[in-house]
């Protein structure tokens, strides 16, 4: 169980996280979404007592994490730097990890066992670590002590497809054993893979905190491609779908139609005699949820003029 | 929102209870991450090396100052526990640099991030690394001491004695300076977090100030100098009974460890990570 409330983190006139109050609870993956800058690595520093928290508090099943005697039987993390010494070996990064909070030499063995990784790869210095490998490693850092807490920021990052869909299936086993977990991504097409829940964070605020299912019932409407030869012919089928109550935006080779079923589009075409090569229905997908839900918040990043909203 | 998620939900029950205390796992860490890195390695052999070279040196000299014709500087027969604690001068920042590097190798590193999260309490973390620092370097200390005494006492020959207790108790003395420094060092790289800067107000305090304060004749100057921690420590390592008895030498210079560690930890506290 993960209680935020009210924090707040300020870099100098920058606000990295602004007023955030959020539940993080047991039994379920969460999905910490936002884009880039949005805050999210930001709080699960405040979370781990690592960045001071400028407002506000963070705790950890009921306390703050510096309070926390064996902090590695509370909380496992894996952040976005990997916190591995260039000249030191994987395996004796682990093993001063297990040894400072009580945990036997062997459960390094049977973490590294549990992420994939071999003696040789656990033998390598940090500095010869893959990204990949640097990944599995932070991770079984996080399992030492078996926590019941778990904070992954961006896990996926670096990882092959294989790995991927580790990560998936084994948050998913985590968090059906009871456990907490919290995963961050700007990529809300991977949390969709694997989050119950999301929390999402714009600019440092929270924008929305909802379970996935939701989000996706309230997705925007679906649309359809529209391709064809003929740009004159096209412009005639877009002035029609739009008096018909479309929205219609027009891009290179063709139009993209909000608001009407493929098959209405087609036999419009065919009556107003409109050679098409190509008629896509487009499923919005989550990420254009997400999208929509931050717009406000990148928009505002990026300033009146360079806002990219679509 | 589901109901009551408040209980501590199911946990496998195997999990293991820590079989150390937080203090000794600490240090235990410590201990682990200053053996899994090379440049310790290298930093003990360049102190033994340096020593060695230095008490040559040294020793040569006082053989020359006895044996040319200036009859001006005659050191006559001199204890080799005095060229190793002159040796120290320069050696002891090989020495120190391992509690200087304790700390800031962590912070260029980033492991400092994983150091914290195992151990969240700062004060427990420094009290950790001194106690490692602090052994690691007083082991040193004997190390290179005999090493010093090995080497200057046959340039010595005639000029030189080595009576058996009293190098003896020069050796564990100059080791107890390097730890007391080491720690010094310790405590101040974790308020400065930069090696290149930790090293040059390191460089003030034992050298530049004091020797700029010890200006002949202006007394209250050289009393101020005499609070310095490296002054302390070479009046603690000389025998001396001025300005005060050579125990007290070793308290200052435990005093400017302890207030470094203190200051280390205020700075830890406050700042992120
Ligand atoms: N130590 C720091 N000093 C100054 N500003 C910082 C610091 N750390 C983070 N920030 C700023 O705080 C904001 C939030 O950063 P943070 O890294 O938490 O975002 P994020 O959501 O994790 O982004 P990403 O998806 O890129 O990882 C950014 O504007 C960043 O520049
Ligand atoms: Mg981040």
């Amino acid at each position: 169980m993960i209680t935020i409330r009210a924090l707040t983190k300020r870099f100098g006139a920058a606000t990295a996280v602004d007023d955030l109050t959020v539940d993080i609870g047991p039994g379920q993956v969460t999905g910490f979404l936002g884009p880039n800058g949005a805050g999210k690595s930001t709080t699960m520093r405040m979370v781990l007592g690592l960045d001071r928290p400028t407002a506000g508090q963070a705790l950890v099943n009921g306390r703050p994490y510096r309070q926390l005697r064996y902090p590695l039987h509370e909380v496992g993390a894996l952040l976005d730097a990997t916190g591995v010494h260039p000249a030191r070996s994987g395996r004796a990064h682990l093993l001063a990890m297990a040894r400072s909070n009580g945990i036997p030499a062997r459960r390094v063995d049977e973490v590294l066992d549990l992420v994939g990784l071999d003696e040789r790869a656990a033998g390598k210095p940090g500095r010869a670590l893959s990204l990949g490998m640097g990944q599995r490693l932070g991770i079984a850092g996080a399992l030492l002590g078996d926590p019941p807490v778990l904070l992954l920021d961006e896990p996926v990052n670096g990882l092959d497809p294989d790995g991927v869909r580790w990560i998936r299936r084994f948050t998913r086993g985590l968090a059906d054993e009871g456990r907490t977990v919290l995963i961050s991504s700007h990529l809300m097409s991977e949390m969709q893979q694997t989050a119950d829940r999301v929390v999402v964070l714009g600019r440092g605020r929270l924008v929305a905190d909802a379970p996935l299912a939701d989000l996706i019932a309230a997705r925007p409407a679906s649309s359809v491609r529209v391709r064809g030869p003929e740009p004159a012919g096209l412009a005639t089928l877009g002035a029609r779908l739009a008096a018909d109550g479309a929205a219609v935006s027009p891009d290179e080779g063709g139009l993209t139609v909000t608001g009407v079923t493929a098959g209405r589009v087609g036999d419009l075409a065919y009556e107003l005699g409109v050679r098409l090569h190509e008629l896509t229905p487009v499923a919005a997908s989550l990420e254009e949820a997400f999208l929509e839900l931050t717009a406000g918040s990148v928009e505002y990043a990026a300033g009146p003029t360079g806002g990219e909203t679509r | 929102m589901t109901a009551v998620p408040t209980v501590t939900p199911t946990r496998p029950a195997s999990r293991p209870a820590p079989t150390s205390g937080p203090f000794t796992g600490a240090v235990a860490a410590e201990w682990t991450k200053l053996w899994s890195v090379r440049s310790t390695w290298w930093t003990l052999l360049a102190a033994v090396v340096t020593m060695a070279a230095a008490a040559g040196q040294l020793a040569i000299y006082a053989v020359n100052a006895n044996t040319d014709d200036d009859p001006t500087v005659n050191p006559g027969i001199v204890d080799v526990g005095e060229i190793v604690a002159g040796a120290l001068e320069l050696t002891q920042y090989v020495v120190l640099a391992l509690g200087l590097f304790a700390i800031t190798s962590e912070y260029a590193t980033g492991t400092i991030r994983t150091t914290l999260r195992c151990t969240p309490s700062r004060g427990r973390v420094l009290a950790a690394k001194a106690a490692v620092v602090g052994a690691v370097t007083f082991l040193t200390g004997l190390l290179i001491g005999a090493v010093g005494a090995a080497v200057a006492r046959p340039v010595l020959g005639e000029w030189g004695r080595a009576p058996l207790g009293g190098t003896v108790a020069d050796v564990v003395a100059s080791a107890a300076y390097l730890a007391l420094l080491s720690v010094l060092a310790l405590g101040l790289a974790a308020a400065l977090r930069g090696a290149v800067l930790t090293l040059t107000v390191l460089f003030a305090l034992l050298m530049i100030v004091p020797l700029s304060l010890q200006e002949p004749g202006i007394t209250v100057l050289t009393r101020i100098a005499d609070a310095f921690p490296g002054v302390a420590g070479n009046h603690f390592l000389a025998g001396d009974t001025e300005p005060y008895p050579a125990a007290v030498g070793l308290l200052v210079l435990a005093g400017w460890a302890v207030a470094a560690l203190a200051l280390g930890r205020w700075a830890l506290r406050r700042r992120d990570a």
